[in-house]
């Protein structure tokens, strides 16, 4: 081989390598903008705003002012106690989330004609597709001081109450909270349902036989057999039900106001309020708010997973 | 600069400012250019402005931008369109009041819409003059129409002297009442000329059992504390501020207290809508003929009274007064904003005028229609003294009252904490009517300082 077709090969070869190695990238180069673009620059984003003094409605150019937004935040009472009303209506909300759904699962899939089953399993999903507009409105109908039909029911079938003394479920009371999580339960019924009976479904049908011919009863079956192979299950239920139920806010906004006394004054709720509603709406300041809240959220996301890891 | 140069660039601004304005088209723009020997340079200096942007898109059509309630309740809208072909009329995304998409587009110099229709100066107009979101109206308003308005609320959508907001639909805060149950209880059918009687009259009400509860208000502040405070004196504000910490505010906050005796006990509840400040309690008891007087602005009890067996059983009347009271109530007008980089500034002028000045949008306001019943009014004194002139027979008797509230009421202060001033301070002195605050004082003077707080946070 001559030495310009040493050359020539070397090149080609150099070429070839370049666009093999270019290949990949080319293929990748969608889910790169995607999520460069959809998920990472808005974070990025959002802590560089939480840096800035940047008000939205003020033409100032923003100024970089350190951790400034973050010390104000933290030193604000009104950040941990919004905060900790979060957690409040993820403590009332996320057990009927996992319990009610797992036990109509388990009864469900017990259910041995296919036409009964299935139609159980549509009436639960009823909920699921109401659009949100509308189980808003019913529920505000619901809970009514004045004229919703559980107060009726309470006042004038039951007597339990009074008009002048019946339950007042929404608009900030501290009946409001528990009110929302069971609409909430209600609403995610049939749709969490589904999730535990697709991982009934995965349970080989030998393994509860095996247990039952060892004597096990039906309480000791659920609760060894059973329950720990949903766990994966209730681990992905947790962990996505856990951030969804912190970081509630159309509810709040519907059912509460801004009101800061009221128990749905969360921390979604500041950060909109500094955001969208209070003075030249101090989005810097609302970044941190925001940011505060969601490391908080990460530590807790990282202790259920934790708590829920995979033991076999 | 040479004097020449100094000349060209006089003109230039001049015939810049003018077509920013819309006064003169692109065209016209670039002939006075070249006239006045400038060529080229003259446009690259609006070029660099954004100006030509705007004059090139000058062509579009008038376009206004409505808040969604407004068309909801005032059915003679699109017949005031049809006189302006090809108008691009269009709903606004401001549910709940939100400015954002206004701000956002102002901060790109660029507006999709030429006039929005939905502004109430003291709950954004502020906002959206600081955000260089709107402009004012001086400019374009023609002087009779601006003269025609009544003087109050000219003064309402003042900013430092300047008009940028044009007023359209006028609320006004007094006094309605279920005259069914007002006779049930052997009361007189009339407005309480003062508050003490009114509490008289409330207890009356639940004591003869015509209703369970006897007087409701909205718990809202500028549709309540504001109100009864006026009663006693309008002069209450610091530096466009509410002074929380006046004897009339103090007065007001005592009389809610007093009032809230004989009311429904779920009157301090955020409401429905709108982050909770509409579809209130107060309204759903007195739509449910459960309460026998209520205070709010006169469009709320005409709604709700379309819900009763016979709405013709409601009445209305003045604001009662406290003894040695002023007397006087609040108002507020929803009416247009001018954006900043809208186009078809005078076109939108000629179309709000034709809007507001529209007789048949005042008739079914005032008489109602199947989709609604306001009873909101007109800003003009011209319109008052034509129907005083020559009453006509659908006149029912509210206007007038409305019209004569009117010259005694004072709108509240524009600011940029307008309305938020409110907002903030609801939960605190609502501990004075809970009973978890026994002073009055001491609950308004934490009002006062939640208000500074919030203001001053991150100065």
């Amino acid at each position: 081989m001559s030495m310009a077709q040493a050359v020539a090969a070397h090149g080609y070869g150099r070429a070839t390598s370049i666009r093999q190695g270019l290949a990949p990238w080319v293929f990748l180069l969608p889910t790169l903008i995607f999520f460069i673009g959809y998920q990472i620059y808005p974070i990025v984003r959002v802590i560089w705003i939480s840096f800035t003094n940047y008000e939205f409605l003020s033409n100032e150019p923003a100024d970089w002012v350190g951790f400034a937004n973050y010390i104000e935040a933290i030193n604000d009472p009104l950040m941990w106690q919004s905060l900790w009303r979060a957690a409040l209506f993820t403590i009332m909300f996320l057990p009927g989330t996992i319990i009610f759904p797992l036990l109509l699962a388990v009864l469900i899939d017990r259910v041995t004609q296919p036409r009964i089953a299935t139609v159980y399993r549509v009436i639960l999903l009823i909920p699921a597709v109401i659009p949100s507009t509308l189980v808003f409105v019913l529920w505000k109908w619901m809970y009514n001081y004045q004229v919703g039909p559980i107060n009726h029911f309470l006042v004038d079938v039951l007597g339990l109450f009074t008009v002048y003394d019946a339950p007042q479920w929404l608009g900030g009371t501290s009946l409001t909270l528990p009110a929302i999580a069971i609409m909430e339960v209600w609403w995610g019924l049939g749709y969490h349902t589904i999730f535990f009976l697709a991982g009934l479904a995965a349970i080989p049908k030998d393994l509860p036989e095996a247990a039952r011919i060892d004597g096990a009863n039906e309480w000791q079956m659920f609760w060894h057999v059973i329950l720990p192979r949903l766990a994966p299950i209730m681990m992905i239920l947790v962990v996505l039900r856990f951030g969804t139920a912190m970081a509630v806010i159309d509810e709040y906004l519907i059912f509460g106001g801004f009101n800061r006394e009221t128990p749905t004054y969360t921390w979604t709720i500041f950060m909109y309020d500094q955001a969208f509603k209070l003075g030249l709406w101090r989005q810097g300041f609302a970044a941190a708010i925001g940011m505060v809240g969601a490391v908080a959220m990460v530590f807790v996301m990282i202790f259920l997973l934790r708590i829920f890891r995979s033991r076999d | 600069m040479t004097i020449r140069k100094e000349q060209e660039y006089l003109l230039q601004q001049a015939n810049l400012r003018l077509l920013n304005k819309g006064a003169i088209d692109r065209r016209e723009f670039l002939t006075r250019t070249v006239a006045a020997g400038l060529g080229l340079a003259g446009v690259a200096a609006v070029a660099r402005g954004g100006g030509i942007g705007t004059a090139y898109a000058q062509d579009r059509p008038l376009t206004p931008t409505f808040y969604q309630w407004i068309e909801d309740l005032h059915p003679g809208i699109p017949t005031v369109n049809g006189q302006f072909p090809g108008i691009n009329y269009q709903i606004a995304p401001v549910e709940g009041f939100g400015i954002e998409r206004f701000v956002a587009e102002a901060k790109d110099k660029k507006s999709t819409w030429d006039v929005y229709v939905g502004q109430t100066p003291f709950v954004e107009m502020s906002a959206m003059a600081a955000a260089g979101v709107i402009e004012p109206w001086d400019d374009y308003i023609p002087k009779d129409v601006r003269d025609d308005i009544i003087a109050s609320i000219g003064e309402e959508n003042l900013i430092d002297g300047k008009m940028y907001g044009w007023p359209f639909l006028l609320d006004v805060i007094g006094t309605g009442w279920h005259s069914g149950i007002i006779a049930e209880a052997g009361l007189p059918d009339e407005a309480p000329a003062n508050w003490d009687v009114y509490l008289e009259r409330a207890k009356a009400v639940m004591d003869s059992g015509a209703a369970p509860f006897g007087a409701t208000f909205d718990s809202h502040g500028w549709r309540s504390l504001v109100p009864f405070t006026h009663s006693m004196s309008p002069d209450v504000y610091k530096n466009h501020l509410f002074d929380f910490t006046s004897d009339a505010a103090i007065e007001a906050l005592m009389l809610m207290k007093k009032i809230m005796a004989y009311a429904n006990p779920d009157i301090l509840l955020e409401g429905a809508t709108d982050g909770g400040v509409n579809g209130t309690p107060d309204e759903v008891a007195f739509a449910a003929q459960r309460v026998g007087y209520y205070n709010k602005y006169f469009n709320a009890p005409l709604r709700m009274a379309q819900n009763w067996d016979d709405p013709n059983q409601l009445h209305l009347g003045p604001l009662p007064k406290f003894a040695n009271g002023a007397g006087s109530t609040v108002f507020w007008t929803t009416g247009s904003a001018l954006f900043k980089y809208g186009q078809n500034k005078e076109k939108a002028a000629e179309y709000i005028k034709a809007l507001t000045y529209d007789r048949q949008i005042w008739k079914d306001s005032i008489v109602g229609t199947p989709s609604g019943h306001p009873g909101q009014l007109p800003p003009y004194k011209s319109i008052y003294a034509e129907w005083d002139a020559n009453p006509p027979d659908w006149m029912p008797p509210f206007v007038s009252l409305v019209r004569a509230q009117l010259d005694n009421a004072k709108a509240i202060e524009n600011d940029i904490f307008g309305l938020q001033q409110f907002v903030i301070g609801k939960p605190i002195w609502e501990t004075y009517l809970k009973g978890e605050e026994s002073d009055p004082k001491v609950a308004m003077q934490k009002v006062m300082e939640a208000v500074q707080a919030e203001i001053n946070r991150g100065k």
